[in-house]
């Protein structure tokens, strides 16, 4: 990947009300690091990717992301609306929006390549199911094939792994590990610490400030502290 | 005995005023059957509960400064709905509870108008305004309510999909960018809807031939435009049994298509129930 994938936090800050839910965190993702984020419940991890993201206003700081326009972005599942009446192959089309945009539907050529995208996510045959059809592992799978179709050079992952059967994860963890030899830059919540121990190369620790940040064997003992 | 014909097409076809009010209708759930599909589907069922009746106090004013005259009851109530519709979205980002907010504002519009109503009118216009005269619905009316029913179906034609986009996966279109307020102009929509509707059912009922057809064709099952397309059904249906049923029997007309379209939601819900278990080969094979 030749765009800049760098993420640069300069002291972001984010509140929701009252609430402080990530402060002054300072820091940054390389171009084409692959970053397990941690830390508690509440600890702020969303709103991180939130931040980056630009869907939630800073309080202050800043964050500079050369290539903001063209992130994608994994929502966790709470955040889908599964009864709206959509087929899995109409949500994987979503990936290309830029393409295609509000206002015509998705040509052939992005069919195509959406159906390709759900057979590299082991989906092939579920592609005409509505996604009130489809079990939780299938859906991930879905928003998954999605983000191939997004091809952006950033990819934040609001809690990949979560809640899902034991065939998906691997499946999963394969397309992150394809991102990462493609060189994009890969920002991904994950609660199994296992996990971020043997896939993950770096891992940035949050307790709403930034508690550690730095290559995975280096950062994740103050995750037990 | 009374014939079929006598029953069912005389009293349209004698009557100038019951061929109005069933054109007025029928133009009404052509764009019920949109707007309150996407209605359902957006989860903003109470949203619109809470428009309807924000437009009652701006008609109220309406209502003093020009008599009951559709024109200034529209423009009026079209203006206070759009600043009730812009405030919510302000409560919405205040953080504070949704509902209780929403309900507030229900309540205060709803005081409001009638109280305005009564300063200047008689109870009668009170009742009108509450209610609506979908029986003395004229020529100038009528053009109005299909002027803004052929809007704001040509409206959600062209918006579907970053609406229906915002309701699966709100985060989806902020992260790619897409920064044009498509709720807002939802919410705009809406309020319009409800003004069109207004005349004819006033401001209490007219969420009800919008919200129940599309509530009870959400029961069957079917995709967006499959909803939509059985929602005017519905519509259809509810507004010719409803103003059959008050003529025959000298009943208010609103508050019959209303209940009509109430007994077409609870007929689906219960079907919904059913019909998995009476044939649940049906479902497995499709």
């Amino acid at each position: 990947m030749e765009a800049d994938g760098r993420v640069i936090l300069q002291n972001v800050t984010v509140r929701y009300g009252r609430r402080v839910a990530l402060e002054a965190v300072s820091g940054e993702f390389v171009s084409g690091s692959l970053t397990a984020v941690v830390g508690a419940n509440g600890a702020g991890k969303s709103t991180l990717l939130a931040a980056i993201a630009g869907v939630v206003r800073l309080a202050g700081g800043v964050v500079n992301c050369a290539a903001r326009q063209r992130l994608a972005y994994l929502p966790q599942l709470a955040a889908i609306d599964r009864d709206y009446p959509l087929t899995v192959a109409e949500l994987i089309a979503l990936g290309g929006w830029p393409e295609f945009g509000a206002f015509r539907s998705p040509g052939s050529a992005l069919r195509a390549r959406a159906a390709a995208a759900a057979e590299t996510v082991g989906l092939t045959g579920r592609l005409r199911q509505p996604i009130a059809e489809v079990s939780v592992g299938e859906l991930r799978r879905a928003l998954f094939a999605r983000l191939v179709l997004q091809d952006a050079p950033i990819i934040l992952l609001d809690e990949p792994f979560a809640a899902i059967d034991a065939q998906t994860v691997p499946v999963l963890l394969g397309q992150v590990r394809r991102w990462h030899q493609d060189g994009r830059t890969v920002i991904a919540v994950v609660h199994d610490l296992d996990l971020v121990q043997a896939y993950f190369p770096s891992t940035l620790v949050l307790a709403r400030r930034c508690l550690a940040w730095g290559a995975t064997e280096m950062a994740l003992p103050a995750m037990a502290a | 005995m009374m014939s079929l014909h006598a029953l069912i097409v005389e009293p349209f076809t004698t009557l100038a005023f019951m061929r109005a009010a069933l054109v007025a209708c029928l133009a009404l759930a052509l764009m019920n059957g949109a707007v309150g599909t996407l209605l359902v589907l957006r989860r903003m069922s109470l949203d619109g509960e809470v428009l309807g009746h924000a437009v009652m106090p701006g008609a109220a004013v309406g209502f003093l400064y020009a008599g009951p005259s559709p024109l200034w009851l529209s423009l009026g109530g079209l203006a206070s709905g759009l600043a009730v519709a812009a405030l919510g979205g302000l409560i919405t980002r205040g953080g504070a509870r949704r509902d209780a907010g929403l309900v507030a504002f229900y309540l205060v519009a709803l005081s409001l108008g009638v109280l305005l109503v009564a300063w200047r009118g008689s109870n009668v216009d009170v009742i009108r305004v509450l209610f609506g005269t979908v029986l003395a619905i004229d020529r100038r009316a009528l053009l109005q309510i299909a002027a803004a029913s052929s809007v704001i179906v040509l409206a959600i034609a062209a918006l579907y999909r970053p609406l229906a986009v915002g309701a699966i996966d709100p985060g989806f279109l902020r992260a790619v960018g897409v920064r044009a307020p498509y709720g807002a102009l939802f919410s705009a929509l809406v309020v319009l809807a409800l003004v069109a509707s207004f005349q004819a059912f006033g401001t209490l009922l007219a969420v009800g031939p919008m919200l129940l057809p599309a509530a009870a064709a959400r029961c069957w099952g079917l995709g967006a435009a499959g909803s939509m397309a059985l929602a005017t059904s519905f519509g259809f249906a509810a507004s010719v049994s409803g103003l059959l049923v008050s003529y025959h029997v000298n009943l208010p007309s609103g508050p019959a298509i209303v209940l009509a379209a109430g007994l077409l939601f609870g007929i689906s819900l219960a079907a919904a129930n059913m019909l998995p278990r009476l044939v649940p080969m049906i479902g497995r094979s499709a």
